[in-house]
């Protein structure tokens, strides 16, 4: 169960997040949306243990995930930033296995790696040097990470992991996603195509100016009036869920 | 260790065995004005291996220091004498120096201590530290680390340091001075005090096992600081210690010889074209590269007369390393801003 109460959270002056009260069982694809600048990265990272709020908690089965020792945190939590960095040269593969730094057991890692490896669709690839990889493979590889980290029933937050990645690639993530959720994980993930939130998230965070304005089942928070008033674009929502209309 | 690893490290080894062997073999006769390659009597046996052992322990804490800085860093243009921590060190020492001829450091324990602690490896690494907090604080831009931003913070800075370290020099009487200009331009000494020398081994060897500890905890900390902490690694301490070891070593090296350029810059570079970039082998690979390429350095000098007696080695690191920084500097990673953090 993840428990976010009453979390605030400043950079410097500014106040990035106020007040986010918010939880959700396991098992579940949580869709963090709002728009540029609305606090979504810096609540995924709250959720993630990586930033400690000013006030307000988040606790992770009723443990505060920022209080724990990143060696501990991480057998709890896999993190996907926005933007993957990597200022050494390494294979796909070694990159991946970075996934298991914290691992207890090294038995199942090579299991747990290749695993990863399979899910992302990474097997031609891993012998490759990561930096030689487009924008699309190299999301795909520090998602692979992060799924060869996490254990069965932890918590998997994701920072606009779509971004670079092709519509197949965008389902071939998100199906894989979908799978650790169904064996008990909690996947939070911050993204921006609306459609796919509709189509695949069991509930939805929006955020706007670091509040958190609706939350729920998606076709109850993003109606088409909504999304109107804050994007100023029109969607229709009909047979084939919620779309963009052609015309903006 | 894989293969390509095992046999980057062996190659390294030879280079430095053979470059040892140069060394002892090669000298000079003033009488003659010329090179001798020989083996000589025991007098000189003596001054040369001397000489191999200050240039061993000399470049082995600058390979690791310029290791451990590129790789906290992130930055392929980080080195003791580029983030000016040599030349912090330097005035470290200078200070002290000059606070013991004032107050009279042999009357004084505490300041006698602070003076010559180590033969001013001490005062050394609190000056280097301190260089590298203020490098570290002015390197950022846009509340990111740059690269470059970084290294002209440190050129900036290394200047200061070179100017204060002259200004205190001048302040002290002329025979406190010593063979100072030397020092500056880096020297191999062939009679290193032995506790400047012993004093860098304790710390080569602590930061050496610190290092090659952490050698896995260095490869995640490459990833950003936000996934290294949630790969489990705690960055915090993992700088805390890894700094303090780099100061420290830049600091042992300058005490034994002066600031040297480029070595510490070099020699991790030379390592990961020979073995990769996974930090369990760079850390024993950039040691023995330092080593070797000191040495190697050393060496070469001995056939270089400039008129004025042998080249100093600082100039001559300074003219091998100078176009290779040129070269990574300009090199197709850094323009795609791969190592950007």
């Amino acid at each position: 169960m993840l428990k976010i109460d009453s979390l605030s959270f400043q950079y410097g002056r500014r106040s990035a997040l106020k007040e986010i009260t918010a939880s959700s069982s396991a098992g579940k694809v949580v869709a963090l949306v709002g728009r540029n600048g609305s606090g979504k990265s810096t609540l995924l990272r709250a959720i993630a243990g990586l930033a400690h709020p000013s006030v307000g908690s988040v606790s992770w089965r009723g443990q505060r995930l920022a209080r724990l020792a990143p060696s501990r945190r991480a057998l709890e939590v896999a993190y996907v930033s926005q933007r993957p960095i990597l200022s050494i040269d390494l294979t796909v593969h070694e990159m991946i296995a970075l996934g298991r730094f914290a691992a207890r057991t090294r038995l199942d890692s090579i299991l747990r790696i290749d695993q990863a490896i399979g899910l992302m669709g990474l097997d031609a690839l891993k012998e490759r040097s990561f930096h030689e990889l487009s924008a699309g493979e190299q999301q795909r590889c520090v998602i692979a990470r992060a799924l060869a980290q996490h254990e069965t029933n932890g918590l998997l937050a994701l920072d606009e992991p779509f971004s670079n990645l092709d519509p197949g690639e965008t389902m071939r993530v998100f199906a894989a996603l979908q799978k650790s959720a169904q064996a008990g994980a909690l996947v939070v993930v911050a993204m921006h195509d609306l459609s796919l939130v509709d189509r695949v998230a069991e509930n939805v965070w929006w955020l706007e100016q670091g509040q958190m304005v609706a939350a729920g089942a998606p076709i109850d928070v993003l109606t088409p009036a909504k999304l109107q008033e804050i994007f100023h674009c029109e969607f229709v929502r009909g047979a084939q869920g919620l779309t963009l209309a052609a015309r903006v | 260790m894989s293969k390509r690893q095992v046999s980057g490290v062996v190659i390294l080894a030879l280079l430095l065995v053979v470059g040892v062997i140069a060394r002892l073999l090669i000298g000079r006769d003033p009488s003659l004005g010329g090179v001798l390659f020989n083996w000589p009597d025991e007098n000189i046996l003596v001054l040369r291996f001397g000489a191999v052992r200050s240039a061993i322990v000399g470049g082995a804490c600058l390979g690791l220091s310029g290791l451990l800085l590129q790789a906290l860093l992130r930055n392929p243009l980080a080195s003791p004498f580029i983030l000016g921590l040599s030349a912090g060190a330097g005035l470290g020492a200078m200070i002290a120096a000059w606070s013991a001829s004032v107050v009279g450091a042999g009357s004084v324990a505490w300041i006698a201590f602070i003076a010559h602690g180590a033969d001013g490896v001490i005062p050394g690494t609190v000056g280097s530290l301190a260089v590298l907090v203020l490098v570290y604080a002015l390197g950022h831009r846009g509340g990111r680390l740059d690269p470059l931003t970084l290294v002209l913070a440190g050129t900036v800075v290394a200047t200061i340091c070179g100017a204060l370290t002259l200004l205190v020099q001048s302040l002290m009487p002329p025979s406190s001075r010593g063979d100072s200009w030397m020092w500056f331009m880096g020297q191999v000494p062939e009679l290193p005090s032995r506790g400047a020398i012993w004093t860098a081994i304790a710390l080569l060897f602590c930061s050496f096992l610190a290092s090659f500890q952490s050698g896995s905890a260095l490869d995640v900390a490459s990833t950003g600081d936000d996934e290294a902490e949630s790969l489990g690694v705690s960055l915090r301490s993992l700088r805390i210690l890894l700094f303090v070891c780099a100061g420290a070593l830049a600091s042992a090296s300058v005490a034994l010889c002066g600031p040297i350029a480029f070595v510490g810059f070099v020699a991790p570079h030379l390592c990961r074209l020979l073995i990769g970039s996974r930090h369990r082998a760079l850390v024993p690979a950039s040691v023995i590269a330092g080593a070797a390429i000191l040495v190697w350095a050393d060496a070469v000098r001995q056939s270089i007369d400039v008129g004025a007696g042998r080249l100093p080695i600082g100039v001559l690191t300074a003219l091998i390393g100078g176009p290779v920084f040129l070269m990574v500097m300009r090199s197709r990673r850094m323009r795609a801003g791969e190592w950007s953090c």
